[in-house]
């Protein structure tokens, strides 16, 4: 194996972890019915409640903890709107969106804006697992991450289990395909979807926490950049199976790894290539596949006769 | 369609809203700026929100600040402020110079400058920082100190004005050591710390031991991989040497405030001319600042050198390449 590969195979996996929390986060939501495309806007809202608690209080897990709950009340807001008041949930999801940019950006300024200094925050380090981070390559490039990255591993694997093997799994399921005929079978769609919007906000508040306390122990305003809609690419591309979205948020991640590596070496690539790379493929995908895999009632609201 | 009136009514809505806010009594002179990107960033952005606030303090203007993204916002944007009456728009980047010339034509009574560029009108001329002659002292520093022979930079969008900057960091590190091996990545845009961060890892993985940027608030993923690593970095456009203190060996500073005032105060003064106006080390606007932490880290001998390089710039007798 190259010199260069196990550093190469270690970036993508962090660049692939945001991007495996909130596809997973977004599929949980999808597969109870729910398209929420605020994942840019709940990612922001958490990562900047992360930084703002890892600031005050030293503490990167409380930090965590911060940016988890920020997302869940981000989640329950568009809940009131999607679930509540049956609003478009395309429409509700673009507002949060600019909603959070706008909300995070004042909130941001309003503490350390023009102060001129950058706010900078512990963040968490890198923590090898015994044992497994000396197997050869395996082990740097997944084993000696922090514990996020190991947490994203578990979570996805989790949810993949909790949907195919649990009561609560398949009711979501059936909540996303035919929720009439849910109801009929004595399940509360109105609560398994507020269910699922709250889980998937976690778990994708938790890819925002990652920007802020392992990429740039820092805030920035709009640190997204654009990888919530790239999870959105992703959960198409996975067709709504969580490992899958696994896999492809790391090749999304080798991607672009590669391109900073081969940039680096020196080898002159259009790098606008890459940053289009998630959109074309996903857009290609969707024309060969068409429809199969998708939750029949996805973005349709519930109203409850 | 639907998107272009969406984005006018929205910067309508905006600009009139910032413009209440500055209710109190003003000379009648009016400066608005448009900011590519969050005037928070400790950065490029923020240089010239600190200047708009200069100019108001200093020339007790009104001032208005807007946020504009894409093309389409920065016309929308420089048409509200030339309806309104400013005398004088920012637009903060080389990115505002076409949409500077298309709108200008329409209001002739308003001055446009945009930050960097080449684009010159009867009412339209860019300033341009030579921030080169910086980051050419800043190359030559690095190729100096180097242990590996090898020093890269990350960069935000491949645009002239970066690609420059880079140009002559490079030619400042061949100048003192001809077989330096030096490599930029871009990243694509000016947020995404965490591509930052990977493009910092990736060249440093590559063997650089000193890396400068030009990539706006990402940036913070440059700092950070510097910390993680343990090597150098240059700070750009504004004095960043306390973001990491113990890595941030000298920053390349352009005073964007200041030359915001120069600017100000010439079409105040009706001196307003169609020309380009260049800005750098001479006009005391472009500087290389050690920073003072870490200066004993730089041996002396490097130290002759990069004076007596910093001397042949303000005398003129080094020409920096790629300057604008």
């Amino acid at each position: 194996m190259p010199e260069f590969a196990v550093p190469l195979l270690a970036g993508a996996v962090t660049l692939a972890t945001p991007l495996v929390f909130a596809a997973v986060g977004e599929i949980i939501m999808e597969k109870s019915g729910v398209l929420n495309i605020a994942l840019e806007g709940t990612m922001l809202v958490a990562a900047l409640a992360a930084a703002f608690v890892t600031y005050f209080t030293a503490s990167p897990a409380a930090g965590l903890a911060a940016g988890v709950a920020a997302a869940v009340l981000f989640g329950l807001l568009f809940a009131l709107f999607a679930v509540g008041i049956q609003a478009d949930q395309i429409v509700t999801g673009t507002a949060m969106n600019i909603f959070a940019l706008g909300l995070t950006g004042v909130l941001y300024r309003s503490l350390f804006g023009f102060s001129g200094t950058r706010l900078a925050v512990a963040g968490f380090q890198p923590w090898p697992l015994p044992f497994l981070k000396d197997i050869p390559v395996i082990g740097t490039v997944f084993f000696s991450q922090n514990v996020l990255v190991y947490a994203a591993l578990v979570l996805t694997l989790l949810v993949a289990a909790a949907l195919k093997r649990t009561r609560t799994g398949l009711y979501l399921q059936a909540a996303g395909e035919n929720p009439q005929g849910a109801e009929v079978a004595g399940i509360s769609v109105y609560r398994l979807r507020l269910l699922a919007i709250m889980t998937g906000s976690a778990l994708c508040g938790l890819g925002g926490v990652f920007l802020v306390l392992v990429e740039g122990n820092t805030f920035v305003e709009g640190m997204t950049a654009g990888r919530g809609f790239i999870a959105l690419a992703i959960v198409i591309l996975a067709r709504w199976q969580p490992v899958r979205a696994l896999v492809v948020a790391l090749v999304f991640g080798l991607a672009s790894a590669l391109q900073f590596q081969a940039q680096a070496i020196g080898i002159d690539v259009p790098y606008q290539l890459f940053l289009a790379l998630p959109y074309v493929l996903t857009i290609l995908f969707a024309m060969l596949v068409g429809r199969a895999n998708v939750p029949a009632a996805l973005a349709k609201p519930y109203i409850k006769e | 369609m639907l998107k272009n009136r969406l984005i006018h009514f929205i910067t309508v809505a905006v600009v009139f809203l910032l413009s209440c806010t500055g209710a109190e009594k003003h000379s009648g002179f009016k400066v608005a700026l448009l900011s590519p990107g969050p005037i928070s960033d400790a950065g490029w952005n923020a240089s010239a929100w600190e200047g708009l606030q200069r100019i108001k303090s200093e020339l007790n203007a009104h001032v208005s600040q807007v946020e504009t993204r894409v093309p389409a916002e920065f016309e929308a944007s420089f048409r509200e402020y030339g309806r309104m009456g400013y005398d004088l728009v920012f637009g903060h980047g080389f990115e505002f110079q076409d949409a500077a010339a298309t709108v200008a034509q329409d209001f002739p009574e308003t001055v446009f400058i945009t930050t960097s560029g080449n684009t010159v009108r009867k009412n339209v001329a860019p300033m341009v920082f030579q921030l080169e002659q910086a980051t050419y002292l800043a190359g030559a520093l690095a190729a100096l100190m180097s242990k590996t022979g090898r020093i890269g930079g990350v960069g935000g969008i491949k645009i002239p004005p970066v690609q420059s900057t880079f140009a002559a960091f490079e030619a400042g590190a061949r100048a003192v050591r001809p077989d330096i091996k030096v490599s930029f990545v871009y990243i694509g845009n000016w947020e995404n710390v965490g591509a930052a961060r990977q493009a910092a890892l990736a060249l440093i993985d590559q063997g650089c031991d000193l890396l400068i940027h030009n990539a706006d608030a990402a940036a913070a993923g440059v700092f950070q991989a510097a910390a993680e690593r343990n090597i150098y970095v240059f700070g750009t456009n504004k004095d960043q040497n306390t973001i990491e203190p113990e890595h941030v060996l000298a920053s390349c500073v352009s005073d964007i405030p200041g030359a915001f005032v120069t600017m100000a105060k010439i079409v105040r003064d009706k001196k307003f001319a169609a020309k380009i106006y260049r800005l750098g080390m001479r006009d005391g606007i472009v500087s290389l600042v050690i920073n003072p932490r870490l200066a004993d880290r730089i041996p002396a001998s490097a130290r002759e050198r990069l004076v007596s390089l910093e001397q042949r710039i303000l005398s003129g007798a080094l020409n920096v390449p790629g300057l604008p």
